[in-house]
């Protein structure tokens, strides 16, 4: 008896749990939400929002409260539903393009500090109303919040190359890093649409500015997916496939200027101009007005990024070697800001595609 | 003091008195005294053809009654002038002294020949050698590989080992256990290959078997095993004779009784519960997948339905979000806790299965039908039971039955009660300590005195590869580490290497 007692006393030690009481959460009494969303609220609150009841068929409410602290939004919908909402399976949270822009950090630790929520929880900007596209919504697609997360654990998995999907984990460790700086996606919403329009930035934690969709897949090609299902070049047009990046990033020894070599393969999925593509001359042709092309896209995307003192391409890693003290992201961000940036591209189009 | 003095003087006493008796002579009377109010008892009284007279003893219902006239009576009645125990030349004939040793031949078939004109007593072997024929296996079935199993006469069942094993070293000594039962029983091993000590415990066990009714193998493991309050068994039953063969080439001890159809094999390991003779008939790829599939169905059998319970009552978080969505639509108008349900469930399949294993073959299935089907279906229309719990204790239910020991599949259901309970109230954590009390008493059980949860603990690398994985035949070249046999190899060219 007494080893036994000592087993199960090391067991809840051991395991982190000071109380050997576990909180009743039966299933079909509790209201597991599943999305949160953030919107700035009156009197210097926030509104909080959420869908109820969360998984189930049932029809469903939307509930909005205007609160000072999230755990008083929580305790504040359960009184209001004849079931505990309960947040362990918290998947999204969706906060509006204007409290991003005021402060979010508190919000997010509060969140991370939770230990019912999984740090796998997809962090989602929006510019707009989202309120209004929920109660416009609900009333044609039941089970919103669920399809909703279908669709960003699906560009999650694998790296879909269509848009950035960042999760909670992935957000805070980059706000911690010194040499990055966080993205999230950012939707604009409106009582009929949910749309992606980008990517958006963060100065650390504060949201400073986006990438839009045509800077984004430069984005994706350099620094987030390295892949994309499909890049549209209107201007020359042609649309590639399956376009696979390698980027090689070198920052010179006086921190001065930044080289980026960009090796691209891909397909033409699409041709709708004038030259005869199947004549190689013809193609090495288009081949340099797509690198140019890209070039000039990338630049801008990178000078973007040095007007905005940020660090979402994560260039400042390339000046890190052995027994050399790193910098502080202020001194990094001060040579960045002003580095001469050349970008270089080597398309290499896969043949007989057409 | 006194009473112990007291106790002695009469166990004293008692041992004079049963000495008297058992060395008492012989004679009719003391006979016409044991056999009475036995109505199948005979006594016969005859004379020779040459004027002597003879009388015969025996219970008609133990013997072969064809063969008592061709073998002894017409014999006899036509001796002439010869000794009588001359003319029976059939069968084996042995002189008896003492009333005790009458009556122990003529209980095991003997005829008890009395020679009047010389006071003499005669024993007959003439037993009744009724027995059903060698049939298929039915509690270890395979597809492939030698169909034979045993029978209850021993006799037959040592014959099929040693003519598997047809070497001398096979030695089958022999014990009787059982004050009432009188049970043959003989223990088979390989001499210079099985360990010496084993051997010994083994030997000691049986002699120390002090019951009145040993009527089958499990009466006699029951005395045997290290561990009685065990739920796992630490004898292996089968009753084919490839087994037993296939384990007494490897060291290890195999005890038969008659009147069973199943030998016991010792020491065995909580792995070889899991081992079916059909491991060595396929390749061993695909044996050693079957192998690693049954002991993930065993875990399976034990953690499935406490797993569903912990989740729905404690860990909704750990749940997929896809799965929750199917779990609450399932549980949403049960009147039950997943505790609950989980456990009538449970019953009903244990009731369900108990009876179509007791019932005639033809009802039981009829009885599967009803179970699995109507009640089940019927149970979740009703509202008394969700459909994935349904899904669930099916699941389990066949994963328990994957185990080729039905002696383990028994105690994997009880396992299931315990660590449902602990479920019920620790959630994931109570599972996780029923599991590492499950472990911790594996680690402490022995056969034989040996280990029982070796090569794992104490480790044996090299006995590993036939654990998990059933590696091919021509690498295990050596015999089991654990069992320490005299002999380490089983290929000849290492013969010398003891």
């Amino acid at each position: 008896m007494k080893t036994l007692l000592s087993i199960l006393c090391i067991l809840l030690v051991f395991s982190g749990c000071s109380s050997p009481y576990v909180e009743n959460n039966t299933v079909e009494e509790i209201a597991p939400v599943t999305f949160w969303s953030l919107n700035q609220g009156e009197g210097g609150k926030f509104k909080i929002t959420t869908l109820v009841p969360p998984v189930t068929d049932e029809k469903k409410r939307l509930f909005t409260l205007n609160v000072d602290l999230l755990k008083q939004g929580k305790k504040e919908f359960n009184l209001k539903f004849y079931r505990e909402l309960k947040n362990g399976q918290l998947r999204m949270l969706i906060i509006n393009e204007k409290l991003a822009k005021k402060e979010i950090i508190s919000l997010i630790d509060t969140i991370l500090s939770d230990p019912d929520v999984s740090p796998r929880l997809f962090l989602v900007l929006v510019r707009g109303s989202f309120e209004d596209f929920l109660e416009e919504e609900r009333k044609v697609q039941k089970n919103l919040d669920y399809y909703l997360y279908r669709m960003f654990r699906h560009y999650e998995r694998r790296n879909q190359g269509e848009m950035s999907i960042v999760n909670l984990h992935e957000f805070m460790e980059k706000v911690y890093s010194p040499y990055s700086d966080p993205v999230l996606p950012i939707f604009k919403a409106d009582k009929d649409n949910f749309t992606y329009e980008g990517t958006a930035l963060f100065n650390e934690n504060k949201y400073v500015g986006l990438f839009n969709k045509r800077e984004d897949q430069m984005f994706q090609l350099i620094a987030n997916d390295h892949y994309l299902k499909n890049l549209p070049i209107p201007h020359l047009n042609v649309s590639l496939g399956q376009v696979r990046s390698k980027v090689h990033m070198q920052v010179d020894d006086q921190f001065k200027t930044l080289n980026i070599h960009v090796k691209l393969k891909g397909r033409i999925d699409e041709y709708r101009g004038h030259r005869n593509i199947l004549d190689r001359s013809e193609m090495n042709r288009m081949t340099h007005d797509i690198e140019s092309y890209l070039q000039r896209e990338t630049a801008g995307l990178v000078k973007e990024t040095q007007r905005l003192k940020i660090e979402p391409l994560e260039v400042g890693a390339h000046t890190l070697s052995p027994l050399v003290h790193p910098m502080t992201r202020r001194e990094w961000l001060d040579h960045y800001e002003k580095m001469k940036v050349h970008v270089k591209y080597s398309v290499k189009i896969e043949p007989l595609s057409l | 003091m006194f009473r112990k003095k007291k106790r002695t003087a009469a166990n004293q006493k008692k041992n004079e008195e049963m000495n008297r008796i058992t060395h008492e002579a012989v004679t009719l009377d003391l006979l016409k005294q044991a056999t009475a109010k036995m109505d199948d008892a005979k006594i016969v009284q005859r004379q020779t053809n040459n004027g002597a007279s003879f009388s015969l003893v025996y219970i008609q219902t133990l013997i072969d009654k064809e063969r008592l006239n061709e073998a002894i009576i017409q014999p006899l009645l036509q001796s002439g002038d010869q000794a009588f125990i001359q003319c029976i030349s059939t069968c084996s004939v042995l002189r008896i002294h003492s009333i005790e040793e009458a009556k122990e031949h003529m209980l095991f078939g003997a005829v008890l020949i009395h020679d009047h004109e010389n006071n003499e007593w005669w024993a007959v072997q003439l037993e009744n050698t009724l027995s059903r024929a060698i049939e298929n296996s039915e509690t270890e079935t395979i597809m492939y590989g030698p169909k034979d199993s045993f029978t209850e006469r021993i006799e037959q069942n040592v014959f099929m080992i040693r003519r598997r094993l047809p070497v001398t070293e096979l030695k089958a000594e022999k014990f009787q256990a059982g004050s009432n039962t009188k049970t043959q029983v003989q223990m088979l091993y390989i001499e210079g290959i099985a360990n010496p000590d084993i051997v010994e415990i083994a030997r000691e066990n049986i002699s120390k078997v002090n019951f009145d009714l040993i009527l089958e193998a499990s009466n006699l493991s029951a005395f045997m095993d290290d561990h009685t309050h065990s739920l796992f068994p630490q004898f292996m039953q089968t009753d084919r004779p490839d087994s037993c063969a296939y384990s007494l080439g490897l060291g290890k001890i195999v005890i038969l009784l008659n009147d069973t159809p199943f030998a016991l094999i010792a020491p065995i390991t909580f792995f070889h519960l899991f081992q079916s003779p059909e491991d060595y008939v396929h390749r061993w790829v695909i044996a050693s997948f079957l192998r690693t599939l049954r002991y993930l169905s065993f875990f399976i059998a034990i953690t499935l339905i406490p797993l569903y319970v912990a989740l729905t009552t404690y860990h909704y978080q750990m749940i997929p979000l896809q799965i929750l969505y199917v779990l609450m639509e399932s549980r949403s108008k049960l009147p039950f806790t997943p505790f609950w349900e989980s456990l009538i469930m449970l019953i009903i399949i244990e009731i369900i299965k108990e009876a179509s294993l007791r019932m005639p073959t033809k009802t039981s299935q009829t009885i599967g039908v009803i179970g699995g089907i109507v009640i089940g279906q019927a149970a979740v229309e009703a509202g008394f039971a969700s459909k994935v719990l349904i899904v669930l204790v099916g699941i389990s239910a066949i994963a328990c039955f994957l185990v080729p020991n039905y002696l383990v599949t028994k105690a994997t259901t009880v396992l299931q009660f315990l660590i449902l309970i602990l479920a019920s109230f620790y959630g994931i954590l109570g599972i996780a300590f029923g599991l590492i009390l499950l472990l911790a008493h594996l680690n402490g059980l022995s056969s034989l005195k040996q280990p029982f949860f070796a090569p794992v603990s104490p480790l044996y690398w090299r006995d590993w590869k036939d654990l998990f994985v059933r590696a091919p035949l021509p690498w295990a070249k050596l015999r089991p580490e654990y069992l320490k046999t005299v002999k380490k190899w089983r290929v000849s060219k290492g013969e010398g290497s003891e």
